[in-house]
Order: structure tokens, then C-alpha cells, then sequence
């Protein structure tokens, strides 16, 4: 009853979503229910093209959640269903007939805790383009060297490729799951906390990356750091007991919020 | 201060003495245990593999003939009431050696399928009233060297069967040399060669050593030919070796070694190009390419030829000798050994590809509705079954014929489908665990590169799952692989004395088979104590073949686990 009460006192202040940038992907009205438990209240927000998108908010707020809705991970969870419209360049992806396979290659993930394959980190890269593309083996090995590379990971494993990649360490493993990801050329990479298991050392690696990463591709990143947030990010989206808060350019939303819970939040002045 | 350095002092010496005791007690308990079992081994092994009572053990190939003769009879010589009503069947039974004449009386009875086996030895018949069924098979089965006359002496000549035999009154069992088991060559030279370059290949693949590599490096670029060569050094080791089990296994060691030998030219060409030294052997196994499972390849082959040396090296006992029933010293248990492995292999090839195939849906596609729970339980439930329960069943499907039984027979078919039947509960709940257990964050990473549930769960989560899978599938063989009462019930029998033929079911042959915990069985129910003995060695060789297995499976498991570290 005291969540409700709560609830009642946010604003919505999702009603000005415009962005300088194009839109890459456009989430409309999006209600989600862990069976009969609400995670996602109406939440509407833009994922603007060649640049990244941080969400932010306490955790259980439902960051990780709408973030697998924009490829369709919660799909795999079967008491999850949901109601609302996310477009990718202008085509609905939320449809009943959407093709998952597809939306997953447009769409590709780094989750929080590192998880390669347990397989060789050649393989490791290699299977996804293996999967769509069927190169031959030559294209397989360049496309692999040029994925490594752009993770920046090559030079550490450049001459241990046939070794696993689950026996890599932690932020290693990390850069290598980005490598697996970029390799099949999706248009947006989500990243669920992706440092969060990680060193400073390797946190600052992989943020180093991921500005190199917004060249080629649209980020969008969940993080619970929010110098990480304002480090890495153009725009900002702050969520709250699964209501999206604010969202507005990255600069504003850390110098000069127009919600009073989000400036709390940042300011650390909260709970 | 002072007491608490008095008690650590005490403590330490406390835990000292516990330390030095438990150890040394464990010790000691083991070597007695090694040293009974040893005693035991010995008192089993002294008589049946090396000496034998009488100091002499003929093997099997130089005494068993066999004939088999089927003779028919329209109820001849009895009644409804089961009153003789004609002069019996007597066969009068000589051989040159000795004057003297057997007589074997043969009595026709009502009863169905009754028959009786008769052995000729120097000291005579083993019966002379035998008890048959008015059409049955009738065997006699000779350990003399030389021929043997059977005349009919009186009562009603049996009617012919389609083969025309017999249906004279009089006919010979030759003497027939029939060679079981004549390959006499153990080991060509050019198998172990094969083994050796196999071994030697392996060896450096594990620990390199810079010696080695440069020698292996001089083949750089001759790649090509060098595959060749040992292509076609495996097709002259295959008819070198006339198509022996050796042979087959040194072949398969020369195909490993073409393609670990262009696996290491490769990884050391690659280390050489990263700028590399070929002293730096610990860098060298991270760029040879080992993603077809190549060395566990090797290694299993090197194992298993390992577990069949003694096949080929001559364990009489094992491999060589049938069961003599005269003297049980000179008995052996190659019939039942056949068997066993016979009725493992289809139990195994029926059990295991259906219930990892049950598994995986119950575990990955199937939505939990009322049916699928009700699967499961009855999966559950039968792995508690006991194994006389899947017998009866084995019986009813396989063997009996009409209505729903397929009409295998008593075969070795039969048996292998009933105890694979009984095996599958077990594999399957041990698959499903074994698949529940592969970590959500495998599945995850594997939709999110665009993964269908089917690459999913072939590319991910099986191989993750194999080694659970595997463990299941070798623990549920080797329970069956100890099971006699389903295969008393399927028809097993106790006394064979010729190779079973595992298809005989299905194309017609002899069906008859046996396995070793049945053969095991009989033969502790038999009143010389001399059967006693030989029940204990074959017990030995049972657990042998546990143990061979079970080492399989390790070396399997420990691939597979080390690949998810
Ligand atoms: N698989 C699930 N089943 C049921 N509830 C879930 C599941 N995943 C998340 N939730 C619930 O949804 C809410 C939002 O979770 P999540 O998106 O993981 O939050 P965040 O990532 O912001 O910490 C939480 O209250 C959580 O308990
Ligand atoms: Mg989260």
C-alpha cells in the first residue's frame, strides 16, 4: 500500500520525448506483468541512433526488464507477458509474428554476469556467424580477428584462440561476450550492468569501448553507477517502481533535473 | 596468555596424534583389504587361469564338435493317458576307440518343448533315458576326436523335417575340426607401429617438448602427403590384419595420427608466425586447434585398445574356453562373455539415443500440461521397478510371438531390448537433471545471438549437459549390465557351448544365449564345489568389465568437463 502511495506522487514526465539524434528504436505505452505482479507502467521512450542510452534507478525499478523487451528476451520467461509497442526503425517488433531470430541479430546482448560459451574463444565468436551467415572458413577467421579487434581484446589473445574463453579472466571474458556480439553486425548492442562484475581496471576498458562502440552502433546500457551513467551516456532515462521517471539529454539530467525524485536519486539523497 | 598457549599446545598435539592414527589406520586397513583380495584372487586365479586340477586345460578349439539334429516324432509311442504304447526309441551309440556300445533310450513325451542335451566323452553318455518333446530340437554334442555312429535300434523312425534330416535311422557325427577362435597372430608389426605413432602423437600433444616439435616441425608443408601415407598405412594394417579387431583399432590410430600430426604442424607453424619460439612449449597447446575433441579422440582409442589387449593376448578363460560339464576347470566362459557384450551393445544403441531424445523434450519443449506431469511420474516410478517386473514385460513384447509380442524369441535381441527397456527410466531421469543443471546464463547467451530453441539446445545445452548425461547412461549399464532375473525370465539358458548370434531373433538361427550373472548363477547352484570356483573367477571378470567401462565413462566425462572448466 505504501509502494501505491508512492507511485501516486511520481509525475509523468515522460511527455516531452523528443531527441536531437534519429530514432533507432521507439518504445510505446509498454505495461509488463510478471504473472500477476506489474513490472512496467505505460513506459514510453526513444533509443536514439548512434549513440547511448543509459537507464538508471534503484534496483528491482525494472531496468533489466524493459531492456530484454527491446530483443524480446522476456519471451523466454514463461509467466511474462506484456502489452504496448516497441518499433525498430519504424517496424513493430512486439508483433506475434515477429521473428525472434531476427530481432536477436539486430539486437544483440551483454549481460551482467560474463557468459561465453565454453567454448574456444575462435568458436566463441565464430558460432554466431557461423549460425547466420555460413562463411567460408577464411571470411570466418577475418571476421573474428576484426571482431576481437574492435573489442579491443585481440592483442591479449591474438595467439591463444583455440584456448577457452571461459578461462579468460573476468573483464577479458566481458570484452570477449562484446566481440561475440558484435561479430553478427546488430544495430544496437543492450548492455545489462556489464561492469558490474568487473575491476575498476576493466570497468574502465570496457566504458573506453563502449564510446568506441557508438560509432557503428546504438547503445543502449543499464547501469547502477551513475558517474558510469554520466561518463559513457548522451541521454538518460531515470526509472522508478517501473515508471520511467525522466529522460532527457545526459548533461541535463545530472546538472539540472526537472523531477525532484530524480535529483534526489542522483544526489544520492534517497530512499 | 600462558593458558591459552598450554591448551593450543595440547590442541596441537591432539590433532597431530588424530592425524598420524587416521592415516595410518587407513593405510593399514587397505592393505589388509588388499591383501585379502589378493588372497582371494590368487585362490581363484591359481586354479582356473594357470594350472588347472589336472595341470592340462585343452582349449576349446580342439575338441567341441557339434551336431544338431532335429527329430520329430507324431506321438509315436504314447497315449492320451501317457502310457508307452510302442517299443521305445533306442539309439545305439559306438565309436572306434572303445568296444563298448551305448544305448540311449529316448522317450517321446506329450509335453511341449521339453528337451534335453546329451554329451559324449571317453567315460560315456551323460544320460541314458532322455525325456523329449514330441517335436523339439535334440542336440548331442561330442568331445571325442574321432566320429561317432548313432543306429537306431527299435521303435518308430522319426518323420523327416523339411531338410530332409534326418530321417534315416542311422547317422555319424562327424568329427569336425571346427576352429572357433584361430587368430593366432596377436599383434602385426604394423599395428603397433600404428599405436606407437598414435602414442607418440598424443605425447607431445600433452607435454611438448622442443625435441620433439622439431622434429614433428620437419613436416612442415608436406602435410599433404604425410596424410596420405598414413591413410594408406591404415588400409594395409586393415588387410594385413584380416579385418581383426586389432587391426580395425590400429587403423582407426593411424587416422587420428593424420590428423593430429596436421593439427601440430599447424600450431607450431602458427606459434612460429605469432613470433613465438619453439621452446615455448606451454604457448603451443594454445594455438593448436583442438575443437573436434581430437586428443580426447585419441585418448579413448588408446584406452579401449588398452581394455582389448586381452582379447587379443589370450585369456583362455575369457575368451577362449566354452563350458565343459565333465570338468569344470577346463570351463570357460566365452559364451557368456559374448553375450554380455552382445546384449550390453543393444541395450545401449535401443536405450540411450530414445531417452536423452525423452529427456530433452520433457526438459526443453514440453509445456508442463496434466499429460506431461503425468509422464513424469510414471518415468520416476519405474526407475524403482523391480527388474523381475521388466522381465515379465520383456517377455510379454519381445519374445513371445502374436498379440503384441514381436516373436524375437528367447534371443540375445530380446534380452538386449528388455534390459535397454529397463535401463531407460534410469537415463532418462538422469539426463533431465543433467539438463536442468546447465546454467540459465548459457541458455541466455545462446538466444541472444539469435539462436532457435533447437541450436539452443544442440549447440549449448546438450554438450553442457553430456557429462551428467554420460555419467547417467554408463551407471544405468553397468546396473543392467549385473541384472540376471529379467534374463531368466526372457530365457536365458545356463549351458551353451557355441558363439551366440545376436540377430538370430530377427533372421532365424540359434537363439540361444547366456549371460555372465546367469551363467554365474548356475553355476553356484551346482553341488561340486570345483563350479564354486569358477562362479568366482567369472564373477572377477564381471567386475573387470565394470571397471573397463566405468573407465570409459571417466575419460569421457573429464573431456567434457574440462571444456566447461
Ligand atoms: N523472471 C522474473 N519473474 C518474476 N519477477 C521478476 C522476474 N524478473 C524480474 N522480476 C521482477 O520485476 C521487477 C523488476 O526487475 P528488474 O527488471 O530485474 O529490475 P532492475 O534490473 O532494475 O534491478 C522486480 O520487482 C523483480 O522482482
Ligand atoms: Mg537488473
Amino acid at each position: 500500500m505504501n509502494n501505491e502511495a508512492q507511485t501516486e506522487e511520481i509525475p509523468d514526465s515522460t511527455r516531452d520525448l523528443d531527441i536531437e539524434h534519429d530514432r533507432k528504436l521507439m518504445i510505446e505505452d509498454l505495461d509488463l506483468w510478471y504473472g500477476d505482479k506489474q513490472a512496467l507502467y505505460g513506459v514510453s521512450l526513444p533509443i536514439a541512433k548512434n549513440s547511448v542510452t543509459a537507464l538508471i534507478g534503484p534496483s528491482g525499478c525494472g531496468k533489466s526488464t524493459l531492456l530484454r523487451m527491446m530483443n524480446r528476451m522476456n519471451d523466454l520467461i514463461p509467466i511474462c507477458h506484456y502489452d504496448g509497442k516497441i518499433t525498430m526503425d519504424d517496424v513493430e517488433i512486439t508483433g506475434k509474428d515477429a521473428d525472434l531470430v531476427e530481432i536477436r541479430k539486430k539486437v544483440g546482448m551483454v549481460f551482467q554476469r560474463p557468459n561465453p560459451f565454453p567454448k574456444s574463444i575462435y568458436d566463441n565468436v565464430g558460432y554466431g556467424v557461423k549460425l547466420h551467415f555460413k562463411p567460408t572458413r577464411e571470411e570466418l577467421d577475418k571476421i573474428v580477428e576484426k571482431s576481437l579487434k574492435r573489442a579491443a581484446i585481440w592483442k591479449e589473445v591474438s595467439d591463444r584462440q583455440h584456448e577457452l574463453g571461459t578461462a579468460l579472466s573476468g573483464g577479458q571474458q566481458q570484452r570477449l561476450c562484446i566481440a561475440r556480439t558484435i561479430a553478427i553486425e546488430p544495430d544496437v548492442i543492450l548492455m545489462d550492468e556489464p561492469c558490474s562484475a568487473l575491476d575498476p581496471i576493466a570497468t574502465a576498458a570496457i566504458e573506453e569501448l563502449i564510446l568506441e562502440l557508438k560509432k557503428d552502433f546504438t547503445v543502449v546500457i543499464v547501469t547502477h553507477s551513475m558517474s558510469q551513467a554520466a561518463r559513457v551516456s548522451d541521454y538518460t532515462g531515470f526509472m522508478y517502481l517501473g515508471r520511467l521517471v525522466e529522460f532527457d539529454k545526459t548533461d541535463k539530467i545530472f546538472s539540472d533535473p526537472d523531477n525532484e525524485l530524480t535529483k534526489r536519486y542522483i544526489t544520492g539523497r534517497f530512499g | 596468555m600462558k593458558d591459552i598457549d598450554l591448551l593450543q599446545k595440547k590442541n596441537r598435539k591432539l590433532r597431530d596424534f588424530a592425524e598420524t592414527m587416521g592415516s595410518s589406520g587407513l593405510a593399514f586397513t587397505g592393505l589388509i583389504g588388499l591383501f585379502f583380495l589378493s588372497i582371494l584372487v590368487w585362490q581363484i586365479a591359481a586354479p582356473t587361469f594357470i594350472d588347472g586340477e589336472n595341470g592340462e586345460i585343452p582349449p576349446a578349439n580342439e575338441f567341441i564338435t557339434e551336431s544338431d539334429y532335429e527329430l520329430e516324432w507324431d506321438y509315436p509311442n504314447i497315449d492320451s493317458s501317457g502310457e508307452l504304447t510302442t517299443d521305445p526309441i533306442v539309439l545305439e551309440i559306438s565309436w572306434d576307440d572303445g568296444d563298448e556300445v551305448h544305448e540311449l533310450q529316448i522317450n517321446v513325451i506329450s509335453q511341449r518343448d521339453v528337451y534335453e542335451d546329451i554329451y559324449l566323452n571317453e567315460s560315456g553318455l551323460s544320460t541314458e533315458i532322455v525325456e523329449v518333446g514330441r517335436k523339439t530340437k535334440f542336440h548331442i554334442y561330442s568331445t571325442l576326436p574321432q566320429s561317432v555312429e548313432v543306429k537306431q535300434k527299435s521303435g518308430p523312425v522319426p518323420s523327416a523335417d523339411e531338410t530332409g534330416k534326418p530321417l534315416v535311422s542311422t547317422f555319424v557325427i562327424e568329427y569336425d575340426v571346427a576352429v572357433l577362435y584361430d587368430e593366432g597372430i596377436v599383434f602385426e608389426p604394423l599395428e603397433i607401429l600404428g599405436y606407437g605413432t598414435l602414442i607418440f602423437l598424443v605425447v607431445t600433444f600433452r607435454f611438448p617438448k622442443p625435441s620433439m616439435l622439431r622434429f614433428i616441425q620437419k613436416f612442415t608443408g608436406k602435410e599433404r602427403q604425410l596424410k596420405g601415407l598414413f591413410y594408406a598405412l591404415a588400409l594395409v594394417t586393415i588387410i594385413a590384419g584380416n579385418y581383426s579387431l586389432a587391426s580395425i583399432l590400429a587403423a582407426l590410430c593411424w587416422i587420428l595420427s593424420a590428423t593430429m600430426s596436421t593439427s601440430l604442424t599447424k600450431g607450431i607453424e602458427r606459434l612460429l608466425h605469432s613470433g613465438r619460439e619453439l621452446s615455448e612449449t606451454s604457448r603451443l597447446k594454445h594455438s593448436i586447434s583442438n575443437r573436434d575433441g581430437l586428443l580426447m579422440w585419441s585418448n579413448m582409442l588408446l584406452v579401449i585398445s588398452t581394455l582389448f589387449i586381452p582379447l587379443e593376448i589370450y585369456i583362455p578363460f575369457l575368451t577362449e574356453r566354452y563350458q565343459d560339464i565333465f570338468s569344470p576347470y577346463s570351463s570357460g566362459i566365452r559364451a557368456a562373455f559374448y553375450g554380455t557384450i552382445w546384449v550390453m551393445l543393444i541395450a545401449m544403441i535401443s536405450a540411450i539415443p530414445i531417452s536423452v531424445g525423452a529427456a530433452i523434450y520433457l526438459e526443453e519443449y514440453a509445456n508442463p500440461t496434466k499429460t506431461t506431469k503425468l509422464i513424469q511420474a510414471l518415468v520416476t516410478n519405474l526407475a524403482g521397478v523391480p527388474s523381475i517386473v521388466f522381465g515379465m514385460f520383456g517377455l510379454a513384447i519381445f519374445v513371445k510371438q502374436g498379440g503384441i509380442g514381436w516373436g524375437l524369441g528367447p534371443s540375445i535381441l530380446a534380452a538386449g531390448l528388455t534390459m535397454g527397456v529397463m535401463a531407460m527410466p534410469i537415463i532418462v531421469l538422469a539426463s533431465q537433471e543433467a539438463l536442468r543443471s546447465v546454467p540459465r546464463s548459457i541458455r541466455e547467451s545462446a538466444y541472444g545471438v539469435g539462436c532457435t530453441q533447437w541450436q539452443v539446445t544442440k549447440d549449448h545445452v546438450l554438450p553442457s549437459a553430456m557429462p551428467g548425461i554420460m555419467t547417467g547412461s554408463i551407471l544405468a549399464m553397468s546396473r543392467i549390465m549385473g541384472e540376471a532375473a529379467p534374463l531368466v525370465v526372457v530365457g536365458a539358458t545356463a549351458m551353451i557351448v557355441f558363439d551366440p548370434e545376436p540377430l538370430a531373433g530377427l533372421v532365424g538361427g540359434n537363439v540361444n544365449f547366456t549371460v555372465i550373472p546367469i551363467q554365474i548363477y548356475f553355476w553356484t547352484s551346482e553341488p561340486d564345489p570345483a563350479w564354486h570356483s569358477m562362479a568366482a573367477a567369472a564373477s572377477i571378470s564381471l567386475i573387470a568389465l565394470l571397471v573397463a567401462m566405468n573407465s570409459i565413462a571417466i575419460v569421457l566425462r573429464q573431456h567434457f568437463r574440462r571444456r566447461l572448466n
